[in-house]
This record gives C-alpha cells, sequence and structure tokens, in this order.
C-alpha cells in the first residue's frame, strides 16, 4: 500500500510537530492561541497517525465513520457538560 | 424556543393559558391538564387495544384473514399494510405531546424567572448529612425550621455541606437539588399560613428517610417582628419546642434529630 | 457483498486443525468448557434468574419495611440495611438480571435468525458469560465485607466515596460492576461483528428479523455507554481505592460530574434493557396475530433514531441541579423527540392485530400485558417530559411506579419470550394451562404493586419514613409484591417440569412463525444448520456445504437435504425427528463448536483480582492478616488471568467457518480487525469520558487557574518520541511480516517492546519525582486527574507490551509470515494508544 519511505516521512513529520508544540508553549503566545495552534498539532498528529499507520485511508470508509461516532459522543458529552456549567 | 414561538401569535391569550402564580398552583393547574388527558389517550388507546384483540381473536371469524398471504416460516421479513393508519395516529400522538411540553414550557420560562430579587426574601440553605441549615439575609442562621412570611416570594439558594442532596417542600411545590461545590436557586410563595415539612429527595445516607425540616409560614407582621428579634445573631433555634405532632405529619418524630441520627447510624 | 476469505481466528492465532472432545450436555464439564452459542444463551438464561430471585428477595425486604411509617427505632431493616437493600435491588436487576436475561435469547436466537453457526468469536463469547457470572458473584460477596454499596443504584457521589460509604463491601460492588461492564465490552464486540458480518446471503440488515435488529442497536449502545460507564467506574474505583479525589465533596464539581457520565451512560441504559423486550413484541405480535408488522420499514427507523438519540437526553435526569435553561430547554426538546418514535412502535403493534387471527397463547399474553403496562408507563413518562412537572417528581414515587411499568413492563414481554422459544431451546413444550395461570397472576400482581405506587407519588423515594395517610396504598403494593413474586413460582415449575417430562416440541410449534429458528429442529443441532443458509431466492434455504463449511454426520436426517422454508410443511414432517433430540448433542462433533476452559480461568483470575484489590483504601492494603491475605489474592488472581490469557492465544481454535453472506458496512474486512476497530471504538469513549473529565472539572475550576502537574513538559515531549518511534518500528514489523522476513519482523517487535519500556521508565522516574516533591494523587484534584489518566494510559501500554512480547516469543519461533494479521491488529491498538497520548501529553504537560 505505502513505500516504507513515506512511513518514514510521516515518522519525521510526527517528530517535528511534537518538538513545535513544546515551542509554541514557551514562545510566550497568548495563552488561547497557543492553545490553539497546540491542539491543532495534535489533531493533525493523530489524523496522520490513524490514515497512514492505522491504514484507515485505505479501509472502507465505515472503519472511519466507526470511530469517529465514538469521538462523536465522547465529544458531545464533553462539550454539553461543560457548557452546562455556564 | 422554537416551540415557544408557536405561542407567540397568541400573546393576549397567553397569560390566560399558561398557569401564573405560586408554585403549588402552577404545579396543579398543570398536572391536572397531564392527568386528564393522560387517562382519557391511555382509556382510549388501551380500550381500543383490547376490543381488537378481542374482535380479531382466533376463530372470531372477523376480518380478512388472508390465508394465501399468511406469514411462513424461512421468508424474508417483511411489512404488512395499514401505513397510512400507522401515520395519522402517530401525527396526532406527536401534536398532542409537543402542544402539552410546548405549553408547559412557556410555564417553565415563567417559574425559570421567578419573582424580581427585590421583592423577594432571600435565604440561603445548606444541607447536611442529616438536617438543613437556614441563613437569612442579616446573617441569622437556623437549624432545622425555615421560617419566611406568608404572601411573599422566597428565593432560595441551595448549596451541600457535604454528599448530594435535595430540598423539597411537598405542600409548596417547590424542590432543588443541593450539591456540593455547587450553588442551585428556586423560589417559592406560600399563600397560607402554618407549618410545612421539608424533605431531601435525594439519598443522601443513613439518615436519609428522616432528613426533613420545618417550613413556617408567618403572617408578614408576625415575621417581621421575629426577624428583628434575630438581631442577625448567629443563634441556632430549638427546633423541638415549636415541633407539634399535627403539623409533622411526615415527620412523626422530632426533626432535631439529625445530628444525634449522625452518631447512632454511621 | 462477499467476502471470499473464510474466517479462522478468533483473535488469536490460528493453528493445526483438529477437534475437541465436546461432551454432551448431560455432563457437568459440558457447561464449563462451553463456546456454543447456545449452550450460553442458556447459561445467561438460567443465571439472569438467579439474579432476579435475588433481587425480587431485597425488594420484598423493601416492600416488608414499607408496610407502615417507620420512624427511627421502628425498623425492621435499619437504615443502612435498608440503603443497601434498595441500592442492591435497583444494581441486581438492571445489570444483572435485565439484560443478561434478554441476552440469553439474543445468543440463542439471533445466530439463528441470520443463519449463523455461532457467533464470531465462540470463546469471547464464553468469556462474557463467565465475567457476567463472576462480577455477579463478587457483588454477592460484597454483602459479607461490612455491607454492600448503599448510595443506590444511580451511586450519586460523593456519597459513593469512601469519606461517606466506607465499607470495602461498597468498594467490592463498584468493583464488580468493573467486571460486568467487561463483560458487556466483550459480548458488544462480539455480537456487533457477528451481525455485522455474518448474516447469510439475502439477508440484508433491511430484511433483518425486529427481534435482531433490537439486539443490533442495543448493542451498539452498549458499545458506546458501557465505555462511558466504565470511565465513571474506573473513576469512582480510583476515588475508592487510590485515594484520588474526582468526586470528593471539595472536588469543583464532582457530584455534577458524576451525574453527568453515569446519565449519559443511563439514559442509553434505559433502552438498552427495553428493546430487547420491543424486540420481543415485535415476534411474537406477528406470529399469533398471523400478520406481518404494520409499517416494518419505519418500525426500524423510529428504533434507529431513539438509539442516536438516546445519547442526547442524559440532562434530562439533572433538570434540578445547576444546568442553565439553554442546556434545559435542548434537553427538553431532545426528550420529547425521543418519546414520539415510541408512539410510532405503540401503534405499529396495535395496528399488527387488526385483521389478524390472535391466538391467546401464553407468550402472547404476556407480551400483550407488555404492551398495555408500557403504554401505562409512557404515558405517566410524558408528565416527566414536562419540566415544570418534573421539578416536582423528582425523587418520587411517581418516577419510581413509571419506570417499574417501563422496565418490568419490558421484563413482562421478556417471560412472554421465555414461554415463546422455550420449546425452541428443550425441545419440549411447556403448560399452556400453567403459562395461563401464571401470567394471571403476574399481571394482577404487577399493577397491585405498582399501580397504587401513582397514588402515593408523594412519598420521596427510598425513603421509609412516609405521610401516613399514604400507607394503605404502600401496604396494596406490598401484597402485590408478593403476588407478583409468587407467580414466578409457577412458571419455574412449569418450566422446570416440562423440559424434562413436556410434550416433544416440533421444529415450529407456532402457526405463522416466520423466522429462521422455526426452520431448523428444536432444540437445533450444535451447528444451527444442515448446510449454509441463504436468503438468495427470497426466503431460507438450506444449501449444501461447500468445501469450506465442515461436512458434520447427522443420522437424523438426509445428507443435504434442504430445510425447506415450507413453513408448516417442513415442522410437520420434523417432528419425529427432533423428539430424539440428545443424540445430536452429545456425540463427538468436528467443527466449529470447541470446547475451551480458559474462558473460565480468565475470569476467575479477573474475579480473585478484583476481590484482592477491594480494600485497598488510599492505595495501601489494610495492615494484619486479612491485608496479606488480600494482597495474595489478587496477585494469584493476576498470575491466573495472564496464565490463561496465554494459554487461550495458544489454545488451537477455531471460529465459525464463515460462508459467504451479507456483511454491510464492513465487507471486505476481517471479523479480527472488525472486532478490533469495535473495541477501538469504546475504548475512544472511555477514554474520552477520562478526558471529558478532566475538561469538565478543569473548567469548574478556572480553566486558566489550573497550572499543569509537571512543572517541566520534557519528560512528557522525551515519551512523545518514544511512543511515536514505537508505533514506527510496529509499522516496520508489519513491512517485515508481509515481506516474511522473520529477521526484520522479530527485530521490530523486540523494538517496540524496548521502546515500551522506555516510556513506562520515563513515567515512573517523573512520577518518582513528583511523589518526592510531595505531589500524590490525593493531593489535589490537579494531581488525581493528572496521575489517574496518564496512568489509565500507561495501563493501556502495558496491556500492549504483554502482547508485543507475545508476539515477539512467537515470531521469533517464525510465527506470522504465512498471516501477519495478528501483527497488523496489534498495530492498531498500539497506534491507538499512541494518539491518545498525542492529546494527553499536551492537555497535561503543556497547556
Amino acid at each position: 500500500m505505502v513505500s516504507t519511505k513515506l512511513y518514514t516521512a510521516i515518522y519525521a513529520v510526527l517528530f517535528v510537530s511534537a518538538t513545535i508544540q513544546v515551542l509554541v508553549e514557551f514562545a510566550g503566545l497568548n495563552y488561547w492561541l497557543a492553545f490553539g495552534v497546540i491542539m491543532v498539532l495534535s489533531a493533525a498528529k493523530a489524523v496522520l497517525v490513524a490514515a497512514y499507520f492505522q491504514h484507515l485511508r485505505f479501509e472502507p470508509r465505515s472503519l472511519t465513520y466507526l470511530v469517529s461516532i465514538g469521538l462523536i459522543a465522547a465529544l458531545a458529552l464533553t462539550l454539553a457538560a461543560s457548557y452546562s456549567l455556564l | 424556543m422554537v416551540m415557544a414561538r408557536g405561542f407567540g401569535s397568541s400573546v393576549p391569550l397567553q397569560s390566560g393559558i399558561v398557569p401564573r402564580g405560586s408554585r403549588a398552583v402552577v404545579f396543579d393547574s398543570i398536572f391536572e391538564v397531564f392527568l386528564l388527558l393522560g387517562t382519557l389517550v391511555g382509556v382510549v388507546v388501551l380500550g381500543y387495544m383490547l376490543y381488537n384483540a378481542y374482535k380479531y381473536r382466533f376463530g372470531s371469524g372477523n376480518g380478512d384473514f388472508d390465508e394465501a398471504d399468511r406469514l411462513t416460516v424461512g421468508e424474508l421479513p417483511t411489512g404488512g399494510g395499514g401505513g397510512r393508519k400507522l401515520f395519522t395516529s402517530f401525527f396526532m400522538s406527536m401534536v398532542i405531546v409537543v402542544s402539552l411540553i410546548s405549553w408547559t414550557y412557556l410555564t417553565l420560562l415563567y417559574v425559570e424567572e421567578g419573582p424580581s430579587a427585590e421583592d423577594s426574601l432571600h435565604v440561603e440553605v445548606e444541607g447536611y448529612q442529616f438536617g438543613w441549615r437556614f441563613t437569612y439575609p442579616n446573617g441569622h442562621t437556623t437549624d432545622g425550621v425555615l421560617r419566611v412570611p406568608a404572601d411573599k416570594p422566597v428565593r432560595l439558594t441551595l448549596t451541600s455541606a457535604d454528599v448530594f442532596h435535595n430540598f423539597g417542600i411537598p405542600a409548596l411545590r417547590v424542590k432543588s437539588d443541593a450539591i456540593p461545590g455547587q450553588e442551585t436557586e428556586t423560589w417559592f410563595t406560600a399563600n397560607e399560613t402554618g407549618t410545612y415539612t421539608a424533605q431531601c429527595y435525594e439519598l443522601c445516607g443513613a439518615g436519609h428517610s428522616f432528613m426533613s425540616a420545618e417550613v413556617i409560614v408567618m403572617p408578614p407582621d408576625e415575621y417581621e417582628a421575629w426577624y428583628e428579634s434575630t438581631n442577625g445573631t448567629q443563634s441556632s433555634e430549638n427546633t423541638s419546642a415549636i415541633h407539634s405532632a399535627d403539623t409533622n405529619a411526615l415527620q412523626p418524630t422530632a426533626p432535631a434529630n439529625a445530628g444525634r441520627l449522625t452518631e447512632v447510624v454511621v | 457483498m462477499t467476502d471470499t476469505n473464510p474466517e479462522r481466528t478468533d483473535g488469536g492465532t490460528v493453528t493445526d486443525d483438529h477437534g475437541h472432545d465436546f461432551p454432551g450436555t448431560g455432563s457437568i464439564k459440558r457447561w464449563f468448557v462451553t463456546t456454543n452459542h447456545k449452550d450460553v444463551g442458556i447459561l445467561y438464561i438460567v443465571t439472569s434468574l438467579f439474579f432476579l430471585v435475588l433481587g425480587g428477595v431485597l425488594a420484598w425486604l423493601m416492600r416488608i419495611q414499607l408496610l407502615v411509617p417507620r420512624g427511627p427505632g421502628e425498623t425492621i431493616l435499619g437504615p443502612l440495611a435498608y440503603n443497601q437493600a434498595v441500592s442492591a435491588h435497583g444494581l441486581l436487576m438492571v445489570f444483572w438480571f435485565l439484560s443478561p436475561f434478554a441476552f440469553g435469547f439474543a445468543n440463542y436466537i439471533v445466530p439463528l435468525q441470520m443463519g449463523a453457526k455461532d457467533l464470531a468469536f465462540p470463546r469471547l463469547n464464553a468469556l462474557s458469560y463467565w465475567l457476567y457470572l463472576f462480577s455477579g458473584i463478587l457483588f454477592g460477596v460484597s454483602f459479607f465485607q461490612g455491607g454492600t454499596f448503599s448510595g443506590g443504584w444511580t451511586m450519586y457521589a460523593p456519597l459513593s466515596v469512601p469519606t461517606f460509604t466506607p465499607d470495602v463491601g461498597a468498594s467490592t460492588a463498584v468493583l464488580a460492576l468493573v467486571l460486568f461492564v467487561a463483560s458487556v465490552t466483550v459480548s458488544s464486540v462480539n455480537f456487533l461483528t457477528t451481525m455485522h458480518r455474518m448474516r447469510a446471503e439475502g439477508l440484508t440488515l433491511r430484511s433483518l428479523p425486529l427481534f435482531s435488529w433490537t439486539i443490533l442497536l442495543t448493542v451498539w449502545m452498549m458499545l458506546f455507554a458501557f465505555a462511558a460507564l466504565l470511565a465513571a467506574l474506573l473513576v469512582l474505583s480510583s476515588d475508592r481505592l487510590l485515594g484520588t479525589t474526582y468526586f470528593a465533596m471539595e472536588s469543583p464539581a464532582g457530584a455534577l460530574l458524576w451525574t453527568h457520565l453515569f446519565w449519559f451512560f443511563g439514559h442509553p441504559e434505559v433502552y438498552i434493557v427495553f428493546f430487547p423486550a420491543l424486540g420481543v413484541m415485535a415476534e411474537v405480535f406477528q406470529t399469533f396475530t398471523g400478520r406481518r408488522i404494520v409499517g416494518r420499514k419505519w418500525f426500524i427507523i423510529a428504533m434507529v433514531l431513539v438509539a442516536i438519540q438516546s445519547f442526547a437526553v442524559w440532562m434530562h435526569h439533572m433538570f434540578l441541579t445547576s444546568i442553565n435553561l439553554q442546556v434545559k430547554t435542548l434537553f427538553m426538546i431532545t426528550t420529547i423527540g425521543i418519546s414520539l418514535p415510541f408512539d410510532l412502535m405503540v401503534f405499529a403493534l396495535i395496528y399488527t392485530m387488526l385483521k389478524g387471527k390472535i391466538r391467546f397463547t401464553t407468550p402472547f399474553l404476556f407480551v400483550f400485558g407488555a404492551l398495555l403496562l408500557f403504554i401505562i408507563g409512557g404515558i405517566t413518562g410524558v408528565f416527566l417530559g414536562a419540566v415544570v412537572l418534573d421539578y416536582e417528581f423528582r425523587g418520587t414515587y411517581w418516577v419510581v411506579a413509571h419506570f417499574h411499568y417501563v422496565m418490568v413492563g419490558g421484563v413482562t414481554a421478556l417471560v412472554g419470550g421465555l414461554y415463546y422459544w422455550f420449546p425452541k431451546m428443550t425441545g419440549r413444550m411447556y403448560d399452556e394451562f400453567l403459562g395461563k395461570v401464571h401470567f394471571a397472576i403476574y399481571f394482577v400482581g404487577f399493577n397491585l404493586l405498582y399501580f397504587p405506587l401513582f397514588v402515593a407519588w408523594e412519598t420521596p423515594r427510598r425513603v421509609f419514613d412516609y405521610a401516613p395517610e399514604l400507607a394503605p396504598w404502600h401496604q396494596l403494593a406490598t401484597v402485590g409484591g408478593f403476588v407478583l413474586g409468587l407467580s414466578f413460582l409457577v412458571m419455574f415449575y412449569n418450566l422446570f417440569k416440562s423440559a424434562f417430562v413436556g410434550d416433544p416440541a416440533p421444529d415450529n410449534p407456532w402457526e405463522y412463525a416466520h423466522t429462521a429458528e422455526w426452520a431448523v429442529p428444536s432444540p437445533p443441532p450444535l451447528e444451527n444448520f444442515d448446510g449454509t443458509p441463504t436468503y438468495r431466492n427470497g426466503h431460507l434455504e438450506v444449501i449444501e456445504a461447500g468445501e469450506i463449511a465442515p461436512r458434520r454426520d447427522r443420522s437424523d436426517t438426509p445428507a443435504g437435504s434442504s430445510v425447506s422454508a415450507d413453513g408448516g410443511i417442513a415442522a410437520s414432517s420434523k417432528t419425529a425427528v427432533s423428539t430424539e433430540l440428545p443424540t445430536v448433542e452429545s456425540t463427538a462433533v468436528e467443527g466449529p463448536s470447541h470446547a475451551s476452559i480458559w474462558p473460565f480461568v480468565l475470569s476467575l483470575g479477573a474475579f480473585l483480582v478484583l476481590l484482592g484489590l477491594s480494600p485497598l483504601q488510599e492505595a495501601a492494603f489494610p495492615s494484619g492478616m486479612a491485608g496479606a491475605a488480600y494482597a495474595t489474592t489478587a496477585v494469584g488472581g493476576g498470575v491466573v488471568t495472564l496464565g490463561s490469557l496465554v494459554a487461550m492465544g495458544l489454545e488451537p481454535f477455531h471460529g465459525p467457518v464463515f460462508e459467504e453472506g451479507e456483511a454491510w458496512p464492513f465487507s471486505g474486512i476481517d471479523n479480527g480487525k472488525v472486532g478490533m476497530w469495535i473495541f477501538l471504538a469504546s475504548d475512544v469513549v472511555l477514554f474520552g469520558g477520562f478526558i471529558g473529565a478532566y475538561v469538565f472539572t478543569r473548567f469548574a475550576f478556572g480553566w486558566t487557574g489550573w497550572e499543569p502537574i509537571p512543572s517541566d513538559p520534557i519528560p512528557g515531549l522525551v515519551n512523545t518520541y518514544i511512543l511515536l518511534t514505537s508505533s514506527f518500528t510496529v509499522v516496520l514489523a508489519l513491512v517485515a511480516a508481509e515481506k516474511q522476513h522473520k529477521g526484520a519482523l522479530v527485530t521490530s517487535l523486540g523494538a517496540t517492546f524496548v521502546l515500551g519500556i522506555g516510556f513506562l521508565v520515563n513515567k515512573g522516574l517523573e512520577w518518582q519525582h513528583l511523589f518526592h516533591e510531595g505531589i500524590w494523587l490525593s493531593t489535589n484534584v490537579r494531581s488525581s486527574t493528572f496521575f489517574l489518566t496518564t496512568g489509565l494510559h500507561a495501563a493501556h501500554v502495558i496491556a500492549g507490551l504483554i502482547i508485543a512480547l507475545y508476539l515477539t516469543a512467537r515470531a521469533w519461533r517464525g510465527a506470522y509470515l504465512e498471516d501477519s494479521r495478528s501483527v497488523e491488529y496489534f498495530g492498531l491498538y498500539w497506534h491507538f494508544v499512541d494518539i491518545v497520548w498525542l492529546f494527553l501529553f499536551p492537555l497535561f504537560y503543556i497547556l
């Protein structure tokens, strides 16, 4: 499906992106800006791992939906519960 | 919100249709309507069901049961006819339920808003295992007895000192959770003087059954006199002294047992 | 829609084919080693009925206490004993009776209805059962450890923490629930894989029988809802055993956190226990009216809507907490929304009777009665949907009466199901007269018990000191309780006797039954069908087994004969045959239904571990002999658990041979992979629950005022590097396995193992450092969330390492070169653990 070379490249990207996350923290940005950047980087890494290492990209889409349902359920719980505190 | 808008056109009518007043009035009028309609719907549906079960019983010869079209083992499951009737009934039940709930939603908005803060007496309620503590605006604190004036809205702010409790005065139709670390608000207006009972409605431990307090609704002038006399001191009232058996139907034993119970049962 | 790969794995490994001796049903050994879905179904039913009796006796104790209002000192049960009875009754009935009872039928009937020989993972199915049984035993043990849990079945915090419920038994009860959830999770994965992947050809989801549909949706809800419950229970266990402070009364919103986590599970749970009953109703209505259900498509759509929406109504249990008006409004709307599909289902059932030929047999009576009761339960439920009314009904017997009408209404239908399928399961007819007697007593008892509770609705829940004027109603209810309970004696007598001396049951004792279980003998042979069932021509046919399917000698039917689907004809021709029931089952059979003792042993081990851990407080065993005994039990249990896991991995075992069939939406992905992904989806919710708990707590605390516990993010960054690298080595391992390169495979797997150890060592050093600074799990809620969430992740790493070690050892001996799937599935898990860390690292170290 995918060459070892591509896997290696993805691994490198993941490695660098983790480093950037910590650098962003030390860069002294506004908290919520840094928060946004760091979370987006985490999400991007997660997508890369899921798509290539777990080869979801090459599987029937139903598996992606399956995991997404779990993700949506967890997000709904977290967001609605937190919002109810307001 | 969407449902509230449906009633928007009938605003002048609304004040008549939407129950307002004390919590007891609001609850009782809505409960009555629900009970009436609920019974009616129940009787109609169950009656229809029983009637048809009888009518189409085996051997009755009713209906046009088609032997050729009967169910056979191993067929791929499919549906039978009668869809239109199904949707008519479904639609009717939907209209009933949605309009009923929308109607009560308007009352909910009224209840949620409550009386204005200036007009109300504000009391802080703290639940603990197993009793209730009340703090008045002047800082006076009582244990096990809440005194309020008649006809004046009372706003309660509730919390808990230990576990999850729920404070309710059934006769006045007021209830709210008392949660540690959180504050909830509710309100009520008592129109009749007298002594009522408040109880805990959330399982909170061994003394849960006996976790009650007295709510004494006083004539406004008497209340004022009493309130002046408290003078903001942190004294506790001796609850058993004012306890009388007939006003405490839900609470056959002394309400001041809370502290003792803690020692006895824990 | 076809899958040419025959399934051969059970999530374990594939080795040589050799048959096991499979003892007959008369042998006790059979019931310990069986993995057959029908055996497991019967085990579930019998065990759940035992818990029904237990929960029922507790209910009797409560009803006796409630005969008159009782002040302090006038009680029969002490206040704490009463609370224990209330709590244990609720927990036993909801968890250990209702769902398992329904799943007894699901186990027995669903594979038959789908045309499968067994579930996808038979050993995991046996494991589910044994975990369930041992979780129930563990719950039973809790009564003898100073008293079981006494905080209600809803387990509201902070009453549920040891500050307020210090008994060891209370911890044991929580751990018993954890074990139960483990059983449910295994079962959900198994059923979902089976039901999506192993349907007979032509049996699309759309044409799945309604009972199977309800089970399918139930299992989907279970998968996600029980994962949320698991998160809640693990946090609670940690608060009780390790001293974390999530739910402590000082926690910023601990009490609310529990209500969210619990009800996010709790509301779907209502449908989880009710849906199977609905499925039984639909099947029995069709059979005994002789008509196909009206609006079948809409019935299914309504159920799907309910299943989805059930995850968006949980806060209607919290209308009186401090949640804001917008949320209340939203949840009021979703609550009404979820009630409407039920109207449609009820009307569909009622209209199915019209123009029918209704035969009032025992199953129909029960199911018909159940519908009546459910309608009453539904109408009284609408009252609760009106928030203003809910404000007053909260915590009163209105709620108690309502949900008993719904839940026990469901039980009524399931009892109908028991009569309905009894002939299929035993090959004997029950006594119809006694069945009707049972129904009459049951129905009177039910209404005598629960209806007065509506009248006496002003009684507060879980209170035995109530207004004296309500006493007559409570006395009626108590009488009703005894009538209802005793009616089961008639059933037990009837079914027990009939199982031995009842009239022999034909294949299909019910005219107009249509689902596939009635096309096979009663009881069905071990592998259900005589070949490969198919619906390619629009009705059930059993074609001769292809080269994949194992042949089986059966003396009672000509080989390869088509179990024709022509209802009555097939039924009558088989009548004589099925009277000689035990012959088929007692012969040793070659095929998928193998024996394995390991599910039993594994569950025993897990039971011992949890029992051993139960007295922990602040992560310490009590001193003295008792503490040492408990610690030894835990360690011993751990050894047994690990040993049986390895034994299960090495045991040669075949899953059912899988014919071509319907597999939407997972066609082309093999069972093991589908199972793994379904499990991971539930794990997403588990971690989602933990991360959600952290976010919620931090939000209540004040987001930006919350300092991360580790002052230095660098150890966390190093661990991120390590995990990313280990993910990469797992990828390399799979590449090596596919290229059949043994050396590279072993090296990559070994590297993964070493990196995982490195991750744990680094984490251990970091924690050691924090402990030295005086930061411990119980220090504050910040440290609690940090240690517990990263600890759960570390536990996943440890589980992964055990598997990695196993794989490495097997690869060393040449495994996985022909079939790399085990490596691939392990990779899916390992990458998931990696992904979780990608979120934990920023959330707990840098933000």
